[in-house]
């Protein structure tokens, strides 16, 4: 049974992936009204060039999970929460796919309700941890705070239009203020700063294969829904600048708060923060430039941010798989507890590195690409030297600063990870992941290196997209090719001298090679405890943060000539959840509390309460009838 | 076949004439001191007696310490042959290749910082922290100064760009460069590549397990590195490219000339900071790119 449900998925995928790439790669857009009524509605699906682009990314990780999930979450290992684990899989692919085709305002908010129980259960699917339950139900409650503005979003669409389908509705301008709405909606389930409160519990306790797909592809769906929505809808004129920012502020600080994190899968859920911010920046400014001069510059940054997309699905599906292989092998996810594992996983860790460069935006590979997309249009927005240079010019530079803050953090975890010895005896029990779990990491790499070395070949299908976002940017596709041509060029270049030198380096030093032990200093017998950690690694950087951050300290210092046991230990809280969100949930609760005191059961109060209210009613209505 | 010849001429050129560069900076040091000093030429006869030795490598490295070193190597030189080289021009150049020099670069400080961490040595574990942290504001200022020069010359290539140089904000832009290439090669007042002291160094710190024909390359790629910088700070504030052939390489020699006997001054006249004011300096630098980038608004175009 089985091996039956990981056939047809996969075949599902496959042919998913087949039809998104015919619409992306041919421009044959695909349309289908049904017959019949679903809910009172007829279906109504579409598959242009932005729902393919989703729809191929789906695909895939959809296929690569279910064939690391047959490994990683088994049924010897897990015999109640696997069948559930893979039904639930199935149910999250259908409404993803579903929600990406559907042109029915009221069919997407039912495909929107499934996916989001679906993520749910999937979520919990390890329910008998309490950390895993508070999780998840933090996921359900803010999802369903977003939901709600969804919900309002398309009735009031549907109440304007006076039916509940959906299409480019450009000209109707008195649309545009719902866009608040759809952002606030949207933005929620993107993990957007400073709405990602429920992501990084979501993400870390959720199973490796579940955090791939969420961070890889159901994130992007609050991202597809603004995509969709400000292409096919007007916008305020501000809206452009606010996803922008909103862009750069979720850029530097999700990485910032990855850096402050022990705990490899919170770690990676912040940089999804952090790329999610990436992409919003290329939508955001593409929206500035239809709101302003609507130069080419604005296409660029949307193709950037949608190839960022693809982009950062394929690398951060590829680094949480490979932090769930880790979590398989030593049953802890905690940094300081890992290290020198390259020697028992060198497929996971080689792979993991793979991920990790290209996350951190290095060339030869794709991060790079989709990054350089959006320096393009910053750099040419901002050469323009318009009125709207100045916010372009400070993007550039802020996403200079994420880059280099991205690579600092993944060169924290690789280290601290895989390399140097290992901290705990759960490392010395480690072991290699089998082949059902190497293989679609192994496929998701060959992905992120694909587009890395040969982006012309996926540009048609970004222009495809980019034509469909806003029809008179279809011919995006004669913009950029000859430079992406070139820098096709110098990343094969470079990947082969790069290999070349590599191996011909190891080739020269393992000629009379000998081992010895680490030299510190002169010191003969260094020990694993003496290693740097991820804390003190990040130090540096975290202290520039800390106004937000607000690590929190307990340290024990060594005193005396003789000192007795000392102590430290520094926690990087969930600062937007517990400094915001919490106090003002707890101040309703306390509004609430006093509000409750009106009721008390008391009749002679409640009779005072009417009197009260009749003369107070018939004060309005003598005050209002007096001319 | 004569552009792949030119390509590799000018490969050469850089691999060959960069070690020259820290022989200089030392002559100037020790001039300044009133010493002798080492030869001009010792780095090359350092990197020929390291890439005869043998290799002592930790019991803990794996193959990513020796390839690490490798790829930066190789990324260092590819950003090199980015460079246009004054009147000659480019002999590689697409829109938005500025951008991969810098991004290469960054790579080149992945493989190092990596190669760091592969011993499991504190000390080491340091030097690659500090180098990722204040790569951060070292890279806030190269991206401001290369949007000065792009905002200036209305352009995203590097060849075009480099050609009219910063104009006005020329000194600005020397300023905050010279800084930049002080932080990112590691030299005095951000770090001191003559201590010893693993505690308070940077890159020292990060190759203290290396050995042989990998420190060998590492020592090749920083020398290159340096010239790199040198080259483009002169480039970014004298106009070469727009000169006449002989006067444009004359003017670039001299360039390059000046900044390395200027870092050898500034190390002979400096003390090294301490690491809680390296910040502040860098967002200085930082202040002195955006100004310049202010200038060049301003300016009107090139």
């Amino acid at each position: 049974m089985p091996r039956f449900w990981l056939v047809s998925t996969v075949l599902g995928a496959v042919a998913a992936l087949a039809t998104a790439g015919s619409v992306l790669f041919q421009g044959a857009e695909w349309e289908w009204r049904s017959s019949f009524l679903v809910g009172g509605e007829f279906l109504y699906l579409r598959l242009d060039g932005v729902s393919a682009l989703f729809l191929a990314l789906l695909a895939v990780l959809g296929g690569a999970g279910a064939v690391y999930a047959s490994e990683y979450w088994p049924d010897k290992a897990h015999p109640r929460s696997a069948t559930a684990g893979r039904a639930w899989w199935n149910v999250m692919l259908a409404s993803l796919a579903f929600v990406l085709v559907t042109s029915n305002g009221l069919h997407f908010l039912l495909a929107w309700e499934a996916f989001t129980f679906a993520g749910y259960f999937l979520i919990t699917l390890d329910r008998h941890r309490r950390e895993v339950r508070a999780a998840g139900w933090l996921y359900l409650a803010a999802s369903h705070a977003g939901t709600v503005c969804l919900f309002a979003f398309f009735a009031a669409v549907a109440s304007h239009n006076g039916s509940w389908e959906l299409g480019p509705m450009r000209e109707h301008t008195d649309l545009a203020p719902f866009f608040w709405l759809a952002l606030f909606g949207f933005g929620l389930k993107s993990g957007m700063f400073p709405l990602h409160i429920w992501l990084p519990s979501a993400h870390a306790s959720a199973p490796s294969h579940v955090s791939a797909l969420f961070s890889g592809v159901t994130i992007k769906i609050g991202i597809y829904g603004l995509v969709r929505f400000t292409g096919w809808m007007p916008v305020p004129d501000i809206a452009g600048w606010v996803i922008a920012a909103l862009g750069v502020a979720s850029a530097v600080l999700g990485v910032a708060f990855a850096l402050g994190q022990h705990d490899l899968k919170r770690l990676l859920a912040y940089h999804s923060v952090e790329n999610i911010g990436i992409i919003l920046i290329g939508l955001g400014f593409a929206v500035v430039a239809t709101a302003t001069d609507g130069g080419d510059w604005g296409r660029l940054a949307l193709a950037g941010g949608l190839l960022h997309i693809w982009n950062h699905g394929l690398f951060k599906a590829l680094l949480f798989l490979g932090a769930g292989s880790v979590l398989h092998a030593t049953g802890t996810r905690e940094m300081s507890r890992l290290g020198g594992l390259w020697r028992a996983m060198p497929w996971t860790a080689s792979l993991f590195a793979l991920g990790a460069a290209a996350i951190s935006g290095l060339p030869p590979l794709n991060g790079f690409v989709s990054e350089w997309l959006v320096y393009l249009g910053l750099f040419d927005g901002a050469i323009a030297r318009g009125p709207i240079a100045w916010p372009l010019v400070l993007a550039a530079i802020l996403l200079g600063v994420t880059g280099a803050l991205a690579l600092a953090c993944f060169i924290k975890v690789c280290g601290v990870v895989f390399l140097g010895a290992p901290r705990s005896r759960a490392v010395t029990h480690a072991h290699e992941s089998g082949l059902a779990m190497r293989a679609p990491m192994l496929v998701l790499a060959a992905g992120c290196v694909a587009i890395g070395l040969a982006p012309v070949v996926f540009w048609p299908a970004v222009a495809t997209a980019v034509g469909a976002w806003r029809p008179g940017w279809a011919d995006a596709a004669t913009i950029v090719p000859d430079s992406l041509f070139a820098l096709s060029w110098a990343h094969g270049v470079l990947a082969a001298v790069g290999l070349a030198a590599a191996t011909w380096l190891w080739q020269r030093t393992r000629r009379g090679l000998q081992r010895a032990v680490t030299w510190d200093c002169g010191y003969e017998m260094p020990s694993a405890t003496m290693q740097y950690t991820a804390g003190s690694f990040a130090g540096i950087i975290t202290g520039w943060f800390a106004w937000i951050l607000r690590p929190q300290r307990h340290a024990h210092c060594p005193v005396d000539v003789f000192p007795a046991a000392a102590h430290f230990e520094e926690h990087t809280p969930e600062t937007v959840l517990e400094h915001v969100v919490e106090p003002a949930g707890a101040a309703v609760m306390r509004l609430a509390t006093l509000v409750r005191r009106l009721q008390h059961g008391r009749l002679n109060a409640y009779l005072l309460y009417l009197i009260v209210g009749v003369a107070a009613l018939a004060a309005v209505v003598l005050l209002e009838d007096r001319p | 076949m004569i552009a792949a010849l030119e390509i590799i001429l000018r490969l050469a050129g850089w691999l060959v004439l960069a070690p020259l560069l820290p022989g200089i900076i030392n002559k100037v040091k020790a001039w300044v001191a009133g010493r002798r000093g080492p030869p001009v030429l010792q780095l090359y006869f350092d990197l020929a007696r390291l890439w005869r030795k043998s290799v002592v490598l930790s019991t803990l490295a794996s193959p990513g310490f020796v390839a690490g070193p490798a790829i930066a190597w190789v990324a260092i030189a590819g950003a090199a042959l980015l460079l246009p080289l004054g009147p000659a021009g480019a002999v590689v150049g697409f829109r938005g290749d500025v951008l991969l020099l810098i991004y290469l670069l960054a790579l080149a400080r992945f493989g190092t910082a990596w190669a760091a961490l592969e011993t499991g040595s504190a000390f080491e574990g340091m030097g690659s922290a500090r180098e990722v942290s204040y790569a951060v504001l070292a890279e806030a200022a190269l991206i401001t100064a290369v949007l000065s020069l792009s905002v200036h010359s209305g352009s995203i290539t590097l060849e075009t760009m480099l050609t009219p140089a910063a104009g006005p904000g020329a000194v600005l832009l020397a300023g905050g460069l010279f800084t930049v290439l002080l932080a990112e090669n590691c030299r005095v007042p951000f770090d001191d590549p003559n201590t010893h002291l693993e505690l308070t160094m940077i890159h020292e710190a990060m190759i203290l397990d290396h050995s042989g024909p990998p420190l060998a390359v590492i020592l090749h790629g920083a020398a290159v590195k340096l010239l790199l910088f040198a080259v483009l700070l002169t480039e970014a504030v004298l106009p070469v490219g727009a000169m006449p052939p002989l006067a444009g390489t004359g003017a670039l020699l001299a360039g390059v000339l000046a900044v390395t006997v200027g870092v050898g001054v500034v190390e002979s006249l400096l003390a090294r900071l301490a690491f809680r004011r390296v910040p502040l300096l860098l967002t200085t630098a930082f202040l002195l790119c955006l100004f310049a980038l202010l200038v060049a608004w301003k300016g009107g175009p090139a």
